[in-house]
């Protein structure tokens, strides 16, 4: 049983990597919770916004907007989708690229062609590997989206669609149930719908002043749902990218723990048999000399 | 005390959330101020200095356009951006000034943009220090 050295050995390394994932496993956590304490902030914003275009809509006697408009002879559309830039977060990324290839391959079985805007590292080189072309690449964005980041991917985006460039604008990402749920979702943010505008009717309806008049709030508060909503996307996908890491990581650390437990048997099974093989090596030893 | 509440949110956080005796808003046609009671009122915001009388003293708060509303003695005031002046640098933001007046504008859009950035880089180099 000559393997004995090479069992420590292998149990040494595998409790370095418990020890890595375990780290990892609470940077995650931490990070999670930073992320997650973000997207709550962020809520107070968007409810508002909500209610007041959905008060305006109730003043200027219905909506229309060029956002609000449907381009059925246009037949392209624009994607973004988020993912992450680093790996080591279990099937994130995995499970939001085969919504999307999903979501491209029916898109052009209508007819249609889809530009696809890629955040995050690991959806650049997935779509490289693919050999599937990309409208534009970004990285960097981290796991602390900021508003003007996002922003001018927002602005653009929306530019094309009133100049009639896109038909339609949607957003991929892993959408934040709960801790414990997180599930991919292929969004449709423009055309703008009524509902994901205005939110719920209120209980009673305030009589306001407006200045300037409703129809140019509006102008301005329609633009700004949809950078809210974009924005809303980038926090949630934070949120469930640190998840999924702090789940993969802590598979990873129970994994290790197991083989730490299997190789301490090997290991003691193995010194066992040595030390039984030399007591016959003595007594046979003993033996013969009598 | 004559307070109302004051609330300024961004898509990131909560900004600031204190009673207030009087406001100034940046509203998109000139300044405009808020008492206690003020009938209920949706107004659109243009880059600028918000001025919150307070019964802790004055609060100062750049905020980059958006709308206020205010109802029932609640003024809230939505904006994409909303920071302490003391945080801006005004050599930078001189810098964006510059940078966004000597921008090639051909089509409106770009106009629209590039008016924008320059008025915003405008009043943050005017509060910065």
């Amino acid at each position: 049983m000559a393997n004995r050295r090479v069992l420590v050995k292998r149990r040494n390394s595998t409790r370095n990597i418990r020890k890595i994932t375990r780290t990892m496993q609470l940077i995650a956590t931490a990070r999670f919770q930073a992320a997650f304490s973000r997207a709550v902030a962020g809520k107070p914003y968007t409810e508002k916004l909500a209610q007041l275009v959905g008060g305006l809509a109730r003043a200027a006697e219905g909506l229309e907007h060029p956002l609000m408009q449907t381009h059925d002879e246009v037949h392209r559309e624009a994607l973004v989708v988020l993912t992450s830039d680093r790996g080591l977060c279990g099937g994130y990324n995995a499970n939001v690229l085969r919504l999307v290839m999903e979501h491209l391959d029916a898109r052009a079985a209508a007819g249609v062609e889809t530009l696809v805007t890629m955040i995050g590292g690991k959806g650049i080189s997935n779509f490289a590997f693919r050999g599937r072309e990309l409208a534009e690449a970004i990285t960097g964005i981290g796991d602390a989206p900021r508003f003007d980041q996002v922003e001018p991917i927002a602005n653009r985006l929306m530019d094309d669609y009133t100049s009639g460039e896109i038909g339609a604008l949607w957003v991929a990402y892993m959408k934040f149930i709960s801790a414990g749920k997180q599930a991919p979702v292929v969004e449709k943010i423009l055309p703008l719908s009524y509902e994901a505008a205005a939110g719920e009717e209120p209980a009673s309806p305030v009589d306001y002043e407006f200045s300037p008049s409703p129809e140019e709030l509006l102008d301005e508060l329609l633009p700004a749902t949809v950078r809210v909503q974009l924005f809303q996307a980038f926090t949630d996908a934070a949120v469930s990218e640190q998840v999924s890491r702090m789940v993969a990581m802590k598979a990873a650390t129970d994994a290790a723990e197991d083989m730490i437990k299997r190789l301490t048997m090997q290991y003691n099974r193995a010194r066992q048999t040595q030390v039984t093989m030399e007591l016959l090596d003595i007594v046979g030893g003993a033996n013969a000399l009598a | 005390m004559n307070t109302f509440e004051l609330s300024v949110v961004t898509p990131e956080a909560a900004v600031l959330d204190v009673e207030a005796t009087y406001v100034t808003l940046p509203a998109h046609d000139g300044a405009i101020g808020f008492l206690r009671d003020r009938a209920p009122l949706l107004v659109k915001l243009d880059v600028g200095l918000l001025r919150a009388e307070t019964p802790d003293g004055q609060r100062l708060l750049y905020v980059d356009g958006g709308f206020a509303e205010m109802v029932d003695n609640r003024l809230t005031v939505l904006t994409e951006d909303a920071k302490d002046p003391s945080d801006i640098d005004r050599a930078e933001a001189e810098a964006r000034l510059a940078e966004a007046q000597g921008k090639l504008a051909t089509d409106p859009v770009a106009m629209a943009n590039r008016d924008k950035a320059v008025r915003r880089a405008r009043v943050q180099a005017r509060l910065g220090s």
